[in-house]
C-alpha cells in the first residue's frame, strides 16, 4: 500500500498527531515502488516466519510462516520474470496468481485472492493515486471475505484487513493526508488485528478449537498486519 | 465488484457525440462490444464462483482431516455447512453405533422450535424438515448408517445452492470422517481402559524389546523394585537385579528364554532385587509377542512378590506339626484308656475313673480343636470388628455372670473407678480375651486366691489388668507365651491342662483393635502375673478422658 501526498498536498496537516506528516511527501506509486513494497513484504514475512509458525501451532496446523515465506520466495522469482513495464494492476494479479499456486493451507488462496481483486481494481493504469489505493484495499478485504466466507469477528486475516481498509478510506474522505491515511489504516488494522485474542474461532481450522481459541492470536490476523506494515509507504 | 474487465477507452468513457454518430457500422461494433464485455463479465464471474466454490471444499476437507474426536468434527461440520449454505442454524444427529436410531450431537444457530434429541430413523428426519419449507435436510454419507443435518434458512430467505451442493458433493468423505472419529474414539477408549488395568494392577508389569531393555513399567513394578520411569531403557539384569538376588543364574533369564523360543512359560519362580536391595521371592508368567502384526518383538513378565506366601507356607507347616503333636497327645491318652478297659478286666470304680479320664481329656480335645479354629480364622482373613461403644464394666459383669455358673465368681476383686471412658471395640472379642486372661489367672493360681481386675487411661487406651497369685510366668518366657502352641516351662509340666494358644489368641484379637496385650509382674512386689491389655476410648471420650487424667493419680499400669 502506498500513498501519495501529491494529489492533496493541503491535507498533511489535517490530522495532527501524524509522526508521518512531516516527512517529504510519497511520491505517487508506480510499479518499481510497487516492486520494493512487494519485496519489503518478501522480507518481513521471511523475518516473521518462525513466530507466524508458532502461533499458528497453537490454533492450526502450524505451517502457516513456512508457507508465506515459500510462497513470497515464489513471488521474488516472479518479480524477475515479469518485465519492468508490466503496470501495478497486472503485478498484482500475477502475485496474487503466485501466491495461490505456491502457498499451503487456505491462506494462500486467501491472499491470492486480494491481490488479485486489488490488481483488477487497479486496471491498468501506470501509477496509484490514494484514492484507487484505497479502492484497492477495499476490494481486497471484499473479495477476501467472499473467498473466506468470512466476516469481522470470525477470528481471521479479515479481522486486520477490513478495519484497515475501512479506516483508510475514511480517512482519505475526511481529507487525511495520504501520510496519515496510511497511518490510520495501520493502526486500525493493528487494533483488529489485537482483538483477534478475545474471538472464538469461526472460520478455518481453529474453529475446531472451539471456546480453545480463546486467548490467541490469530495468525492470519497477525500475518496481514506483517504484510500491511511492509507495504506501507515510508 | 466494479472493476473494469475490460480497460479503456472500449469502456466508453468517451460518449461525446462523435461526427460519426449515426455511422450503422459504428453503432453495431459498439454493441457487439458492449456484448462481448458482459460475457466476458459473466464468464469471470462464473470462474470467481467456481474458484469459491472449490476453495470452500478445500476447507472443508482440511476442517473434516483434522478433527480429532467425534464431538470435535460433528461441532465443525456443522458450523461450516451452516455457514456455507448461508444458513441461520444447523443440527446433526449421528446414527447410533448399533444402527438403532440417530442422536442429536451438534447444533448451532437460533433453533426456532425444540429439536428432538433422537430421531428413530431417516424418515423422522424427513418428516422433520418436511413440516418446515425453510428447514433442508442433508444426508451425509449411505444409510444406514446415515448422518443428517439440518439446515434452516434465514427467515426470508433460502439456502445457498452452491453450499449444499459442496455438502451433498463431501457427503462420502463426511461420512467416513465420521466413522474414522468413532472408530477413533472407541481406539482411545479402550486403550485408556487397558492402559487403566496394566496400571492399577497389584501384579508387577515390566516389558522388555529384543535385547532385554525395559520399555515398559507398571506402577505396581516401580513399587517392588524401588525404581521410577529412568528404568525405561536400562537392560532386565540392571532393573531386575535377578542375579544377583539369587533368581537365577547369568543363562537362565526367562524373559531371554521367551525371547528366544517364543514359547510362554506359564508359571515360574525366581527371585529379584528390591528397592533396597533385598531378595524378593516372586512368581509370575511370561510371554512373548508382537505389539502390532510386523512390529517390534516384546517380551513380558508378570510377577507376584510371593515373598508372604512363602512365609506363611512356613508358618503352616510348623502350625500343623505343632497341632498334630498337641492332638496326638491327648488321642494316645484316650486310646490307652480306651484299650484298657476293652482288654483287661478292671474293677468298677477303676473303669469308672478310666472314663472320667477319657471324658477330661476329650474336652481338652475339644477346646483345642475350638481354639485351632479360632486360630485359623485370625489367620484366614483380616478380623472383622463389629465395633460399638461400650462399657469395659459391663464386659466384666458378663465375665463374672460366666463363672457364677461355676461358682468362681466369688473370687473375682474388680476396682474400676466410676468414670472409665467408654471403648470402641468388638465387645464379644474383646470379652473372650478377658475371659480367657481371667481363666487363665484362676487356673494357675491356688484355689481360692483372688483374681483382680482394674484399669486405668493413658494416651486415649482404657488399659485392663488382670492380677493373680499364681506361679507366674518366667521372665524370658513371657513374650514366647503370646506365641502359638508355647506355653511356659513351669506350667509345661503341670498337670494343669492348656494348648498354648489362648494368649495367642488373645494377643491376636487385642492387636486387631490397635492395642498392645502384655505379662508382666505384679506392682509392689506381689507375687503372681499381672496380664494387661489396651483398647481405644471411644473417640469423643479421649479429651474428657485427658481431662479426667488431670484430676486422678490413675497412671498406666507396669509391665
Amino acid at each position: 500500500m502506498r500513498l501519495s501526498s501529491a494529489t492533496r498536498p493541503e491535507t498533511a496537516s489535517a490530522v495532527s498527531h501524524d509522526p508521518i506528516a512531516a516527512a517529504a511527501p510519497p511520491p505517487l506509486v508506480d510499479a518499481a515502488r510497487l516492486r520494493a513494497g512487494i519485496r519489503r513484504a518478501a522480507r518481513a514475512v521471511d523475518r516473521h516466519a518462525a513466530a507466524l509458525t508458532r502461533l499458528d501451532a497453537v490454533l492450526g496446523d502450524g505451517d502457516h510462516g513456512d508457507n508465506l515465506a515459500t510462497g513470497f520466495r515464489a513471488v521474488l522469482e516472479l518479480l524477475d520474470e515479469l518485465p519492468a513495464e508490466t503496470p501495478p494492476g497486472d503485478l498484482l494479479r500475477a502475485v496474487g496468481h503466485r501466491l495461490v499456486a505456491t502457498v499451503g493451507g487456505a491462506s494462500g488462496p486467501l491472499y491470492g485472492t486480494a491481490c488479485i481483486e486489488a490488481g483488477f481494481h487497479a486496471g491498468d493504469v501506470a501509477v496509484l493515486d490514494p484514492p484507487l489505493v484505497a479502492g484497492m484495499l477495499e476490494a481486497a478485504a471484499a473479495g477476501l471475505a467472499r473467498r473466506g466466507r468470512c466476516a469481522v469477528g470470525d477470528k481471521t486475516i479479515l479481522d486486520t484487513l477490513r478495519p484497515a481498509a475501512d479506516a483508510l478510506g475514511a480517512a482519505l474522505a475526511g481529507g487525511a493526508s495520504p501520510a496519515a491515511a496510511q497511518w490510520a489504516a495501520i493502526e486500525a488494522g493493528r487494533r483488529g488485528m489485537r482483538s483477534t485474542a478475545g474471538m472464538i474461532a469461526r472460520r478455518g481450522l481453529a474453529l475446531r478449537l472451539g471456546e480453545r481459541s480463546i486467548g490467541h492470536r490469530d495468525p492470519g490476523a497477525v500475518s496481514c498486519l506483517v504484510l500491511l506494515l511492509a507495504l506501507a509507504e515510508r | 465488484m466494479t472493476v473494469p474487465i475490460v480497460s479503456d477507452p472500449v469502456g466508453g468513457v468517451d460518449p461525446s457525440p462523435d461526427s460519426r454518430a449515426d455511422d450503422p457500422e459504428l453503432t453495431r461494433l459498439r454493441a457487439r462490444v458492449a456484448q462481448l464485455e458482459r460475457e466476458h463479465r459473466r464468464a469471470f464471474e462464473q470462474a470467481q464462483r467456481e474458484a469459491d466454490v472449490l476453495f470452500a471444499q478445500y476447507q472443508l476437507s482440511q476442517l473434516v482431516a483434522t478433527a480429532a474426536t467425534p464431538s470435535e468434527l460433528s461441532r465443525s461440520v456443522v458450523i461450516e455447512l451452516v455457514r456455507l449454505a448461508g444458513a441461520e442454524s444447523g443440527a446433526l444427529w449421528l446414527a447410533d453405533a448399533g444402527g438403532d436410531g440417530l442422536t442429536l450431537v451438534a447444533a448451532t444457530g437460533p433453533i426456532n422450535q425444540t429439536l428432538p434429541e433422537r430421531l428413530a430413523d431417516l424418515d423422522a428426519a424427513r418428516r422433520l424438515t418436511a413440516a418446515d419449507p425453510a428447514r433442508e435436510l442433508v444426508v451425509l454419507g449411505d444409510e444406514p448408517p446415515a448422518t443428517v443435518l439440518v439446515l434452516t434458512a434465514p427467515p426470508g430467505r433460502t439456502l445457498d445452492r452452491d453450499g449444499l451442493r459442496i455438502a451433498q458433493l463431501a457427503r462420502h468423505e463426511l461420512a467416513v470422517a465420521f466413522v474414522g472419529a468413532r472408530l477413533g474414539a472407541a481406539l482411545d477408549r479402550e486403550r485408556e481402559e487397558l492402559r487403566s488395568v496394566v496400571a492399577g494392577a497389584t501384579d508387577a508389569i515390566v516389558q522388555v524389546d529384543e535385547a532385554r531393555r525395559v520399555v515398559r513399567l507398571n506402577p505396581a513394578a516401580e513399587r517392588l523394585l524401588g525404581v521410577d520411569d529412568t528404568a525405561i531403557g536400562r537392560t532386565c539384569d540392571e532393573v531386575l537385579g535377578c542375579a544377583v538376588a539369587g533368581g537365577h543364574g547369568e543363562d537362565h533369564c526367562p524373559l531371554a528364554e521367551v525371547l528366544a523360543s517364543g514359547q510362554s512359560i506359564a508359571y515360574r519362580e525366581t527371585a529379584l532385587r528390591g528397592g533396597e536391595g533385598e531378595s524378593i521371592q516372586v512368581a509370575g508368567g511370561y510371554s512373548r509377542a508382537p505389539m502390532t502384526p510386523g512390529g517390534p518383538i516384546r517380551a513380558t513378565a508378570i510377577l507376584r512378590d510371593v515373598s508372604a506366601v512363602r512365609a506363611l507356607e512356613q508358618l503352616r507347616e510348623g502350625f500343623v506339626a505343632t497341632v498334630s503333636h498337641e492332638l496326638r497327645t491327648p488321642l494316645a491318652l484316650v486310646r490307652g484308656y480306651a484299650e484298657s478297659i476293652l482288654h483287661l478286666e478292671l474293677a468298677p470304680d477303676q473303669e469308672r475313673e478310666y472314663v472320667d479320664r477319657i471324658h477330661q481329656v476329650t474336652s481338652r480335645l475339644g477346646d483345642l480343636v475350638d481354639q485351632i479354629l479360632d486360630v485359623t480364622h485370625l489367620d484366614a482373613d483380616p478380623l472383622i470388628l463389629e465395633r460399638a461403644p461400650v462399657a469395659f464394666a459391663s464386659l466384666v459383669a458378663r465375665c463374672r455372670g460366666d463363672l457364677a455358673l461355676s461358682g468362681e465368681d466369688s473370687r473375682l476383686v474388680v476396682d474400676l473407678a466410676d468414670d472409665l471412658p467408654p471403648i470402641d471395640v468388638d465387645s464379644a472379642r474383646i470379652g473372650r480375651v478377658l475371659e480367657n486372661l481371667v481363666g487363665n489367672a484362676l487356673k494357675y493360681a491356688p484355689a481360692g486366691s483372688p483374681v483382680k481386675i482394674g484399669a486405668s487411661v493413658s494416651d486415649g487406651w482404657l488399659w485392663a489388668t488382670v492380677d493373680d497369685e499364681g506361679v507366674g510366668v518366667p521372665e524370658e518366657e513371657r513374650g514366647l507365651v503370646l506365641e502359638p502352641f508355647h506355653r511356659a516351662w513351669n506350667v509345661r509340666e503341670s498337670r494343669i491342662p492348656g494348648t498354648g494358644l489362648g494368649l495367642y489368641i488373645c494377643r491376636r484379637l487385642v492387636e486387631a483393635h490397635g492395642g498392645r496385650l502384655s505379662l508382666g509382674e505384679r506392682p509392689n512386689g506381689a507375687p503372681g502375673t499381672r496380664a494387661s491389655f489396651s483398647m481405644p476410648i471411644l473417640a469423643g471420650a479421649r479429651l474428657q478422658a485427658a481431662e479426667l487424667r488431670g484430676h486422678r493419680s490413675v497412671g498406666p499400669p507396669r509391665g
